[in-house]
């Protein structure tokens, strides 16, 4: 293509030059701030980059009307900081930004320039399945080539949303230190401030103090180290210091409400629900005439949400109080669709012309999100599902509906809305209560595989795969997709070097299954699964369910050890050999039993010539401290080894 | 095409040309018949008895939807002082499954000027139909399930979504667009994520317009089809624009009446398309059918206005722009610090030193694009630019310091491949400087990426050929013979136990180099989950300094064995030390293999034995290699010393495309490298 350049040495020739292209700013300009020369080595030290200084502010006017200011400087280190070289500010129907400016210095503190409007980009904040939202962004990015330099934002957000106040969190990831940070609260007379601090270094907080007839708490950190994020340990997020705030008192277009409790919550959200579940008398008679005749409680809620999931589907559609209040459920029978207030609204009251109460419960969902803070009561939800208790069951149990899927077994909570705290919506005032646990025994794999070895080395094998609980969520829409798609998802997931998938195909668990699952089937050819050398063919019986040790810390383990997916894990292999191999050598068993876990792996010959290889991994919820993690590590390693263990076969005819 | 909008905002001047010009202009067309041809769906139009023999048609691959016909038209029609583009659509779904309830969801982009012209949709109309006992039912689109929303500056996304579907739902929706954009003559594309039993496309465009067609198909047209018919029109005038002492308000209908070249396009049963591995974009794969406008002539006497005629003209006009030629010639502080290089005797030396020079002043914002949004003396004050502003400015700087550059254009691997006999500019999004060297070689430099060396363009860039502007125009082929290449080299030792111990060093070489300039930890943190087995006692950065060479990583690792020594040892060290795995996993391809840069790994092994021990049994010594040595692979085990052995693996491809045809040789020569690989060393203590 083009004739390869010699790196010759004009490097130093280069920065003269480069220093001469970079652009003055007109005069004298204002004196330098944020030097990187300033900086403490403590805090350049595994950090991307640096937080000079952060003031959040939040001043609450009135019951209705908050203004949060935030000015924030960041030294970039290095390109893996560059993401703080850029600032997205939200607003929507109920926010609005009164002001965005920022400004750019290089490493001297020299200012380099000044956020311009023209170079700040509005956005759509499309979540991308929403039909409609008003969620928007203003956008500006002031990277520069060259490390390490400092970016300066400073915006304003006026909201008429105040049932969120600010959380202050200066550091919120890894690898990324903080100089210096402050957080103030500004209170109106009369108007309470409710807050909880977490992990708050001696010092941080700071009397209350009266100014005329506002009442300002503040709270101010200086030189935190940057942190690592470990394997199986808490976000960094939680390891930092934070304040969360909110209101005693609000109001969102006209909806006053109180939340010194969670029953306040439950309540204001119960009554901005209410009177939206009038259904179309044909339908309540439908709902009546499916119910007719069956007598057990969880046959007749089962039946309602059959009927929810075949007639609805999820719109999502987010404009301004809609993002709490939902649309009445003759919407949801004229149009078979809604967002979940909606489907839920809807859901509880074709249960209520079925003759059974139902509660909608809010929950904060998503695989990755950790429980609300029970502590705190406070708006810190995005989803809301509904809660049946049933009568007639002794000792008390409740089915719970998630009514936004089409194809969500019944009563099942899995990842998304499971093993977490719901707030009941009732008119006196809910309670928090937890939704469905999935532990060891529910969420397993379990798989048999049927392995032929032919002489030269090669092999077929069927594999059938069982996930039930948790286990299930991953596979839980593989159904769904196009066969082609399926063969390619199992594919690009298959733990094997060297494989042509032939077959896949699926079979669920019975309906009433306590936890919903899903077999799948493959047909498998693997060439050069055990290639022979010389007298010998060498064969690692453990196909597909090999357990990496975790990776090696640089350092000692800093935070606790947090395992808190318990699972199970049963492979039963039958190895068919051909008439010229018999085994020579077979891997010892192992057993190991502690409480990180449980692991056991054996091989055996049986009498028509096959070999049974079985493998049991048991892991439960636990938690423990950094100072036990050599010890699981070592258990790990274990397991590692085992489950590498090969076997050797000796050929008869050679 | 949308993709460039600010190459043709000129040609809105030629929408006020006075209707008195619009003389018939029949005569130069090409004489073509043209059959009438029924439309393929006729909307709001489906009983009982049809819907059912629809459902009864089995849905391809067990696909959750598919579309039973989508049918589009283009046209332009007169309007005052000027005339727009009137496309209709109308589209009918088959919803089999619940994963297939998106598609009942329909997304339609607005195009918007700045002086607040705009693409409109009118008469949309929806139904969806449920088949339940023989009777079917039928429900409206209502307008509370459309929303409107602002994209960006220039567009707006229309979105709708249609009532009550259930499994086995027909819905069935239609809408017009009218552009005043002529530009923008709608594009089709035939093919999608779901199924396609019937697609088909027509346009009719007046003789006084005519268009470029691109089109790009894996599968032949069902039906592709030309011909003219008459054409008739109104265009309205406002009097007052011409004649000041009319009233305000009068004007003049006259009727055009010429002949309209017509094309129509049928694809049916197209496949679901979804992306594989080692594909450009999916544009080069789906069926489409691409528009850009060409040429208006109002009349015989009049000269051809030629929007985009040759390549030649192309290049003309874009160096004539603002955002393209005019940034070369702007003076920025980059040029005047380019000046002083002219120094430099060697021009490759000095092309590169400009280049350093453009990467320390101006950074990538990430964004692709041929023209330049900002002046060029605010991208040097700002810093940071798209790959078009900080590349224009490296030629304009390339020429202030006496090199002869010339830009080169080209489209990204995203972006799509070139159709070199179509002068259509849309089909490029992106440049860089091309420099042309006193011996007759020639330099492509780009400078959005510090981490490449001079002489390497970035991968997306690696995509068939580039377009050289200038006095010596031609195609140059962007093709690099540089590879990403993987090495490794390793002194082991091994123990009675089994175990290996020892010094690896990794490097990463060619396109791998810029992939791999990274900070220790994380080239720390790659090595070992893709070495999951291995445990690292120290890793060490070895080389990483300069762009061009190698990134080496240092690991001192070891890997365990088993619990106690063992007379018999079985080795796999390769296997090991490579990780390597099929990346051809799916059995069958339907398209080519296309990939930016060809992959190349090597590993030379140098074991020593525990005392006592020897190599009983060694694998064969192989050689592999695909016809016209597309690809080889060598495999070498040497016994240097009575406890040593060497072990050599090279496995590499020595080109970037391989045909669907090729596919399974290249497969099944990945498969036997490794299961090479993966036979084992025997090592016994006699």
């Amino acid at each position: 293509m083009a004739a390869l350049l010699s790196s010759s040495s004009f490097r130093v020739l280069l920065l003269v030059l480069a220093a001469a292209a970079a652009p003055r700013p007109a005069g004298a300009g204002p004196a330098p701030r944020y030097a990187v020369a300033d900086l403490p080595a403590a805090l350049r030290e595994n950090a991307h980059a640096v937080v000079r200084q952060q003031q959040e502010a939040l001043v609450v006017k009135s019951v209705g009307r908050t203004v949060e200011t935030t000015r924030r400087a960041v030294t970039i280190l290095d390109e893996a900081g560059s993401r703080w070289a850029s600032e997205l500010v939200y607003y929507s129907s109920l926010n609005t930004i009164s002001y965005f400016r920022g400004a750019v210095y290089d490493a001297t503190g020299r200012q380099l320039r000044q956020l311009r409007s023209q170079d700040i980009r509005d956005i759509s904040l499309s979540d991308g399945f929403s039909l409609a939202t008003d969620a928007r962004g203003r956008v500006a990015d002031l990277s520069q080539p060259t490390y390490p330099y400092t970016v300066e934002f400073e915006y304003e957000v006026v909201s008429a949303n105040p049932l969120f106040y600010s959380t202050w969190r200066p550091q919120p990831v890894e690898q990324l230190s903080v100089e210096q940070a402050s957080f103030r609260v500004t209170m109106p007379a009369g108007l309470a401030l409710r807050y909880q601090e977490r992990q708050l270094p001696a010092g941080a907080a700071q009397a209350k103090t009266t100014q005329g007839t506002q009442e300002v708490y503040a709270w101010e950190v200086r030189n935190l180290p940057a942190l690592e994020e470990e394997p199986d340990g808490p976000a960094v997020g939680e390891r930092t210091p934070s304040v969360y705030t909110a209101p005693s008192e609000f109001e969102v277009q006209g909806h006053a409400g109180q939340l010194r409790s969670w029953e306040d919550l439950s309540r204001w959200t119960y009554e901005l629900n209410a009177g939206r579940a009038d259904l179309p008398p044909a339908l309540v008679a439908g709902m009546q005439a499916l119910v007719q005749g069956e007598t057990d409680e969880r046959a007749r809620i089962r039946k309602v949400y059959k009927f929810l999931q075949a007639n609805t589907r999820y719109i999502s559609v987010q404009l301004g109080l809609g993002g709490w209040q939902t649309f009445p459920a003759s919407a949801v029978a004229a149009n078979g669709y809604g967002d979940c207030k909606a489907l839920t609204n809807y859901c509880q009251a074709l249960l209520g012309a079925a003759g059974i109460r139902a509660h909608a419960a809010l929950v904060r969902a998503g695989s990755d999100e950790q429980d609300i803070r029970t502590a705190f009561p406070s708006s810190q939800f995005n989803h809301v599902v509904l809660c049946v208790p049933l009568t007639q069951q002794a000792p008390a149990d409740t089915v719970w509906l998630e009514c936004t899927s089409q194809t969500n077994p019944f009563g099942y909570m899995g990842g998304f809305t499971g093993n977490r705290h719901a707030l009941l919506l009732l008119p006196e005032g809910g309670r928090l209560i937890p939704t469905p646990r999935y532990g060891a025994a529910e969420n397993r794999r379990e798989r048999h595989a049927d392995v032929f070895l032919d002489a030269s080395g090669n092999a077929t094998a069927t594999l059938r795969t069982l996930r039930t609980g948790l286990e299930y969520d991953g596979v839980a829409g593989l159904p769904g997709l196009e066969l082609s798609e399926q063969k390619k998802y199992i594919g690009n997931r298959l733990a094997l070097p060297n494989f042509t998938l032939n077959k896949v195909s699926f079979q669920p668990l019975a309906p009433t299954a306590a936890v919903p699952g899903l077999t799948e089937t493959l047909a498998l050819t693997l060439p050069g699964l055990a290639p022979p050398s010389g007298r010998r063919v060498f064969l690692t019986p453990n196909l597909l369910s090999r357990l990496p040790v975790p990776a090696a810390s640089v350092g000692a383990r800093q935070s606790e050890v947090r395992l808190d997916y318990a699972f199970t894990q049963l492979d039963t292999i039958q190895l068919h050999l051909p008439a010229s191999l018999r085994p020579e050598q077979l891997p010892a068993p192992v057993q190991l039993t502690t409480a990180f876990g449980t692991y056991s792996s054996q091989l055996q010959a049986l009498p028509d010539g096959t070999l049974r290889y079985i493998r049991r991994l048991e892991m439960p919820r636990t938690r423990f401290s950094a100072s036990e993690y050599p010890a699981y590590l070592e258990f790990r390693r274990k397991v590692s080894a085992a489950d590498k263990a090969q076997l050797v076969l000796l050929k008869t005819d050679a | 095409m949308r993709a460039d909008f600010t190459f043709f905002i000129s040609v809105a001047s030629f929408n006020s040309l006075p209707a008195w010009a619009l003389a018939l202009c029949t005569g130069w067309l090409l004489t073509l018949t043209a059959q009438a041809q029924d439309a393929p769906l006729r909307f709001g139009r489906l009983d009982a008895r049809e819907a059912a023999a629809l459902l009864a048609v089995p849905t391809p691959n067990s696909a959750a939807a598919e579309v039973l016909c989508d049918f589009g038209q283009s046209t332009i029609q007169g309007k005052t002082e000027g005339f727009e583009l009137r496309f209709e659509r109308t589209a009918r779904l088959l919803i089999r499954r619940q994963a297939g309830y998106e598609h009942a969801t329909v997304r339609v982009l607005l195009y918007h000027d700045q002086k607040g012209s705009r693409e409109q949709i009118r008469q949309l109309k929806g139904f969806t139909y449920n088949l339940t006992n023989g009777t079917l039912s039928k429900e409206p689109l209502r307008t509370e399930a459309v929303f409107s929303r602002k994209v960006d500056e220039r567009l707006d996304e229309y979105a709708f979504t249609l009532p009550n579907v259930r499994e086995g739902s027909i819905v069935e929706f239609t809408y017009v667009l009218i552009s005043p954009f002529l530009f923008n003559l709608q594009d089709w594309q035939f093919q999608g994520a779901i199924p396609v039993r019937w697609s088909e496309y027509r346009t009719s465009i007046p003789s006084f317009y005519r268009y470029k067609e691109l089109s790009r198909t894996y599968w032949p047209f069902d039906v592709n089809e030309t011909g003219t018919k008459p054409y008739t029109t109104l265009y309205r005038e406002n009097m007052h624009s011409l004649n000041g002492n009319l009233p305000t308000g009068s004007n003049s209908t006259y009727t055009i009446d010429t002949k309209a070249l017509t094309r129509r396009w049928v694809l049916k049963n197209l496949p679901a398309f979804h992306t594989e591995p080692f594909m450009t974009t999916e544009r080069d794969y789906l069926s489409r059918v691409d528009f850009e406008l060409e040429r208006i002539q109002f009349s015989e006497q009049q000269a051809p206005q030629f929007i985009a005629g040759s390549w030649a003209e192309i290049e003309k006009e874009l160096l004539e722009e603002e955002g393209f030629g005019q940034y070369l010639r702007a003076t920025t502080p980059l040029s005047t610090a380019a000046a002083p290089l002219r120094t430099l005797p060697d021009p490759a030396a000095r092309a590169a030193a400009v280049r350093e020079q453009v990467l320390a002043a101006v950074g990538h914002n990430g964004t692709t694009g041929l023209h330049a949004r900002h002046p060029a003396k605010k991208v040097v004050e700002l810093r940071q630019g798209s790959a078009a502003e900080v590349n224009l400015l490296l030629v304009a700087a390339l020429r202030a310091a006496g090199l002869e550059a010339q830009p080169l254009l080209l489209s990204t691997r995203s972006h799509g491949k070139i159709q070199t006999e179509l002068p259509v500019v849309t089909q490029f999004n992106y440049v860089v400087a091309h420099v042309a060297l006193p011996d007759g070689q020639q330099l492509l430099l780009d400078a959005t990426d510090a981490s490449l060396p001079p002489a390497l363009l970035p991968a997306n860039c690696l995509n068939g050929q580039g377009r050289l502007l200038g006095p010596a125009g031609r195609w140059v082929n962007l093709t690099t013979a540089t590879p990403h290449l993987l090495y490794t080299q390793a002194q082991l030792a091994l123990a009675p136990d089994g175990s290996l111990r020892g010094d690896i060093r990794q490097e990463y070489g060619g396109y791998a180099a810029a992939e791999f300039r990274l900070p220790l930890p994380e080239l720390r943190r790659h090595w070992q989950q893709t070495h999951p087995d291995w445990e690292i006692n120290k890793a060490e950065v070895l080389a990483q300094e300069a762009p061009g060479r190698p990134v080496a990583l240092g690991v001192q690792a070891h890997l365990p064995g088993g619990p106690a020594p063992a007379p018999t040892l079985y080795l796999r060290p390769m296997q090991q030390l490579l990780a390597l795995s099929n990346p051809f996993r799916a059995a069958e391809r339907r398209y080519p293999v296309d990939l930016a840069t060809a992959p190349r790994t090597e590993c030379t092994l140098e074991l020593t034995l525990p005392p006592g021990y020897v190599a009983a049994e060694l694998p064969a010594n192989v050689q592999l290699a695909l016809p016209a040595n597309a690809g080889r692979f060598f495999y070498h085990i040497t016994r240097t010393g009575p406890d040593k052995l060497t072990v050599v693996a090279r496995l590499q491809l020595t080109k970037t495309y391989y045909s669907a045809s090729e596919y399974a040789g290249l497969r099944e020569f990945y498969s036997q490298a490794l299961a090479k690989l993966t036979e084992p060393l025997v090592i016994q203590r006699p």
